[in-house]
C-alpha cells in the first residue's frame, strides 16, 4: 500500500490557519485526480481543494468546524491501485532539526511536521525521539502544540482529542453510541463557523458576567403617529423608517447620562472602562446565526441615516459580505425581539458591553385614561440585561426610565439634537 | 476660449457577436486560423483550472488565472511576428503560450522557480512583469533599439486597466509618441485591478481615448471576439511596423476568477453582472458557435480535444514538478554578469555552509 499524505498548504499569501467547512468524500471512497476533496475557509476565501491524486480514501483528519494550522495532514489516500505520478515530498527540515535527527537516531521520514508548510521543527524531533523510547509512533498531529501519541489502539487517539478523530466522530462518540439510543435517530450536526463562534462567545458572557434583566413597558402611542407622519418622507428618499431609529437614539441619550452602561470591564486590572463614543450594535437575525453589525457613532446620526445604516447593515450580514470592520467595536447592542413578534426577553450581554436592550413588539393595548376611561394605547416592552459586576438594579432602572420617556415624548429628543 | 470635451460615446470594434454570427467581414486569414485558435483557447481554460487546482493542492505557490480573457490574449499574440519584442504581465500565460511558451515552463513561474525567468532563446519574450505598468517603459526602450539599429521588429505591451493609473503608463505613451516608435500598447480591461472597479480606476469612459492626449492612434475592441482583437492588433502592428509611431489598444474583456489565488472576488463584484459575461459574453463559446455554424467543430470534436488536452496537461504537471529545485547558491549567479568579489566569498560561505550540516 502507497499512502499519500496531504497537508494543508499555504493557500494565501502567509496563511497559517484555515477551517474545515465540510468534507466532500468519505473514507473508503476511490477519488480521482482534480476531484474535489473538501472545502475550507480561510482569512481570504471559501475555497475547494481537488485531489492531487488517484486512489481510495483512507483517513480523513478532523471535522467541520475544526480550526487546523498549515502543514496539518488531512487526508490520507491510498495510492497504490493506480500509478500516479506524484510522491511523498522529501520531509523539509531547517539544517540544524537535521543534525538533531541524526544525533537522536530519528528518521525524519518517520516525523510529522508541525512548522509551517510542514516544516518538521527541533521538538518534533524531539517529541519522536522522546515516542520512539516509550515505544510509540508518532503518526498523529501535532499543529497546536502537543503530539498526539496514536499506538495501536486507535481508540487512544480518540480520546487524546481534535486531530484524529473520524470524520463525524466527535470525542468520545463511541462510548456512548447505542446506550441511549440509535444513531438513525439522531443527525449530528457539527459545529461549525458562525455558529461555533455564538456558541463560544454566550458561554464566556453568560459565565462571566452575572446576568440581571429588568424589564418595563414604554407607551409609544405618540411615536407611532410620528413615525406614520414621517414614514412617506423617509420613503421619498428610498429608505424604510423603522422604529430602531428611535429606539438608537432614546438609548443614546440615556447612555450619554448614564454612561455606566456604555463601558466594559478590565477584570484583570480591575478597572472598568467608560467609552466616549457611541457604537450601537444591532443584533441582526441572519440564515447562518446571530450577527451584530455596528453603527458607529451613532449619537452623530439623524434619525435617517440611522435608518439607512440599518438597512445597509442588516442587508450585508444577511447576505454575509459585511466587512469586518462592520461588525466589531460595539460599545452597546440592542436586538428588536419585536420583529419576531415577541415582548419581554432575557438577552445575554454581548461581550464586552455590559448590557443590551431588548425591544419588544408593539402591542395595542386598552389602559385607562386620565378620567379612568380605558384607552386603546401602543405599548412596547422593553428589558434590560445588565452586568451586576459594573452596575447596580438602581441605576440601571433610572436608565431605562430616561429611554422610556423619550420614546413615549419623542418631541424630547428633538431638544437633545 | 475654445474648450476640449471629450465628444462622443464610446465605440467598439466587433465582428464576432456573441451569438456566433459575423457583425462584418471577417479579416483575411481567420478562416483559416479560427479552428486552431478554439483548440488553444480550450486548452488554456483548462491550464488554467488545472494551475487553480495545482495551488489548491499546495504543488503551486500563488497563481493569476486568465480565464475569461483568452481571446484577446491569443487574438493579440496572433498578429505578432515570433521576433517581434513582447513584454508580459504575469496574467499573460495564455498569450506566451500560443507564442510558444512550453506550459511546464508556464507553471514555473508559480513555483518561484529562478528557471521561469528564462525565456527560451528563440523567442524574443519577456518574463511575465510583476511590477505593474513596468514593461510598458521596457516596450518603449525595445522599440526605440529597433529603430535606432533600422530593425522592422515592433514591440508589444501587455497589461492591464490598473496599470493605466501609474506613471510608466504615460511616460511611455509620451515618450513613444514623441518618438514615434514601432510598439503596440496593448490594455486588456479586464474590469477589476484586483479589487478596484475599473469606474473608480479612471473617469474617463475609455482606455483607448487616452491615446488622443498623446496624439497617437486608439483603438477600442471587443477583446472576448477573437476576430476582432487580431484585426485590431494586426492593424497596429503594421501600422508600428511601417513607421506609423505606436497604437493603444484597448481590450474590453473580463476577468472570470480571482485577481490570483488569494483572493475571493464574490466580495467585490456583482453576481448578475458577472454571470452576463460567464455565460453569454464567454469568448470560447463565442467562437465555438461561429464554428459549428461553419460545420468546423462538433461535440465529438471537444470531447476528444479536451481528452487530449487532459493528458497534456497531465504530462506538463509531471514535467514541472520533476524540475531539479535550485541550488540556494545559484541566488548570487544572475545579480552581474561576472561575479565580484565579494559576492563570490559569499556564495563559497553558504555552499561551506550547507556542506557542514
Amino acid at each position: 500500500m502507497t499512502t499519500y499524505r496531504w497537508a494543508l498548504p499555504d493557500l494565501g499569501e502567509g496563511m497559517h490557519e484555515a477551517e474545515i467547512v465540510r468534507w466532500l468524500v468519505q473514507e473508503g471512497d476511490v477519488v480521482a485526480p482534480d476531484q474535489p476533496l473538501l472545502e475550507v475557509q480561510t482569512d481570504k476565501a471559501l475555497t475547494e481543494i481537488p485531489s492531487p491524486v488517484a486512489g481510495r480514501v483512507l483517513h480523513l483528519y478532523g471535522v467541520p468546524g475544526q480550526v487546523v494550522p498549515v502543514g496539518t495532514v488531512l487526508i490520507e489516500i491510498d495510492t497504490a491501485m493506480t500509478n500516479s505520478p506524484s510522491a511523498i515530498p522529501r520531509p523539509l527540515a531547517a539544517p540544524a532539526v537535521r543534525r538533531r535527527a541524526r544525533e537522536l537516531g530519528v528518521d525524519l521520514a518517520d516525523v510529522r511536521g508541525t512548522g509551517r508548510g510542514g516544516r518538521i521543527t527541533m521538538r518534533d524531533v524531539e517529541e519522536a525521539a522522546r515516542q520512539a523510547a516509550t515505544g510509540q509512533t508518532a503518526i498523529g498531529q501535532a499543529a497546536t502544540g502537543q503530539t498526539v501519541g496514536m499506538s495501536v489502539a486507535p481508540s487512544a487517539a480518540v480520546e487524546a482529542g481534535m486531530g484524529t478523530v473520524r470524520q463525524g466522530q466527535p470525542p468520545g462518540a463511541k462510548a456512548v453510541a447505542g446506550s441511549m439510543s440509535s444513531e438513525a435517530d439522531v443527525e449530528r450536526v457539527p459545529l461549525a463557523g458562525l455558529r461555533r463562534v455564538i456558541a463560544g462567545r454566550m458561554v464566556a458572557s453568560k459565565f462571566t458576567a452575572p446576568h440581571v434583566t429588568g424589564m418595563d413597558e414604554a407607551d409609544v402611542t405618540e411615536l407611532v403617529a410620528l413615525r406614520e407622519k414621517l414614514d412617506p418622507w423617509a420613503r421619498e428618499q428610498g429608505i424604510k423608517l423603522t422604529y430602531l431609529p428611535f429606539v438608537i437614539r432614546a438609548v443614546v441619550s440615556g447612555l450619554r447620562r448614564f454612561p455606566y452602561l456604555n463601558a466594559s470591564m478590565d477584570a484583570e486590572h480591575g478597572e472598568i472602562l467608560l467609552k466616549k463614543r457611541y457604537h450601537i450594535g444591532i443584533a441582526v437575525d441572519t440564515p447562518d446565526g446571530l450577527m451584530v453589525p455596528v453603527i458607529r457613532d451613532a449619537d452623530q446620526k439623524s434619525l435617517l441615516d440611522l435608518a439607512q445604516e440599518v438597512q445597509r447593515l442588516s442587508e450585508a450580514a444577511r447576505s454575509r459580505t459585511i466587512a469586518l470592520e462592520d461588525v466589531q467595536g460595539s460599545t452597546f447592542t440592542i436586538s428588536n425581539v419585536g420583529s419576531f413578534g415577541g415582548t419581554f426577553a432575557t438577552p445575554i450581554i454581548n461581550p464586552p458591553e455590559v448590557a443590551i436592550l431588548a425591544m419588544g413588539r408593539i402591542a395595542r393595548r386598552p389602559m385607562f385614561g386620565p378620567n379612568d376611561e380605558v384607552v386603546p394605547r401602543w405599548l412596547m416592552a422593553l428589558s434590560l440585561t445588565f452586568d451586576h459586576r459594573v452596575l447596580d438594579g438602581g441605576y440601571t432602572a433610572r436608565f431605562m426610565r430616561h429611554v422610556v420617556e423619550r420614546l413615549e415624548h419623542p418631541e424630547r429628543l428633538m431638544l437633545e439634537l | 476660449m475654445e474648450i476640449y470635451r471629450w465628444p462622443g460615446e464610446p465605440t467598439l470594434h466587433q465582428i464576432l457577436r456573441e451569438d456566433g454570427t459575423l457583425a462584418r467581414e471577417e479579416p483575411p486569414g481567420v478562416q483559416d486560423q479560427a479552428q486552431a485558435w478554439y483548440r488553444f483557447m480550450v486548452f488554456c481554460r483548462r491550464f488554467d483550472q488545472k494551475a487553480l487546482n495545482l495551488q489548491r493542492q499546495g504543488r503551486l505557490g500563488t497563481y493569476a488565472p486568465f480565464s475569461g480573457q483568452e481571446a484577446a490574449q491569443i487574438g493579440s499574440f496572433a498578429a505578432l511576428r515570433r521576433d517581434d519584442w513582447v513584454f508580459p504581465s504575469y496574467r499573460e500565460l495564455a498569450g506566451m503560450m500560443y507564442h510558444g511558451l512550453d506550459p511546464a515552463h508556464a507553471l514555473l513561474f508559480s513555483r518561484g522557480h529562478p528557471a521561469a525567468g528564462y525565456m527560451p532563446k528563440e523567442l524574443a519574450m519577456f518574463p511575465g512583469q510583476i511590477i505593474i505598468g513596468a514593461q510598458l517603459l521596457h516596450a518603449t526602450g525595445a522599440a526605440w533599439a529597433c529603430k535606432l539599429r533600422g530593425e522592422d521588429r515592433v514591440a508589444a505591451a501587455f497589461f492591464g486597466d490598473g496599470a493605466t493609473s501609474q506613471g510608466d503608463f504615460h511616460e511611455a505613451l509620451n515618450f513613444a509618441s514623441v518618438f514615434q516608435l514601432p510598439v503596440v500598447f496593448f490594455c486588456q480591461n479586464n474590469q477589476y485591478a484586483i479589487s478596484v472597479p475599473v469606474t473608480r480606476q479612471m473617469a474617463t469612459p475609455t482606455v483607448a481615448q487616452k491615446a488622443i492626449a498623446y496624439q497617437i492612434e486608439g483603438i477600442r475592441v471587443d477583446g472576448n471576439d477573437i476576430f476582432a482583437v487580431y484585426d485590431a492588433m494586426r492593424y497596429a502592428v503594421e501600422h508600428a511596423r511601417s513607421g506609423g509611431g505606436p497604437v493603444l489598444i484597448e481590450a474590453v474583456t473580463y476577468r472570470l476568477g480571482p485577481h490570483t489565488t488569494s483572493d475571493d472576488p464574490t466580495r467585490y463584484r456583482d453576481p448578475e453582472v458577472h454571470d452576463a459575461w460567464a455565460r453569454a459574453k464567454d469568448p470560447l463559446l463565442r467562437l465555438r458557435r461561429w464554428l459549428e455554424r461553419q460545420g468546423l467543430w462538433d461535440e465529438d470534436q471537444e470531447r476528444a480535444w479536451t481528452a487530449e488536452v487532459d493528458t497534456r496537461l497531465a504530462e506538463a504537471t509531471e514535467r514541472m514538478e520533476q524540475t531539479p529545485m535550485p541550488d540556494p547558491a545559484s541566488v548570487f549567479d544572475h545579480v552581474y554578469a561576472q561575479m565580484p568579489p565579494a559576492l563570490r566569498r559569499q556564495k563559497q560561505e553558504l555552499t561551506d555552509l550547507r556542506g557542514r550540516v
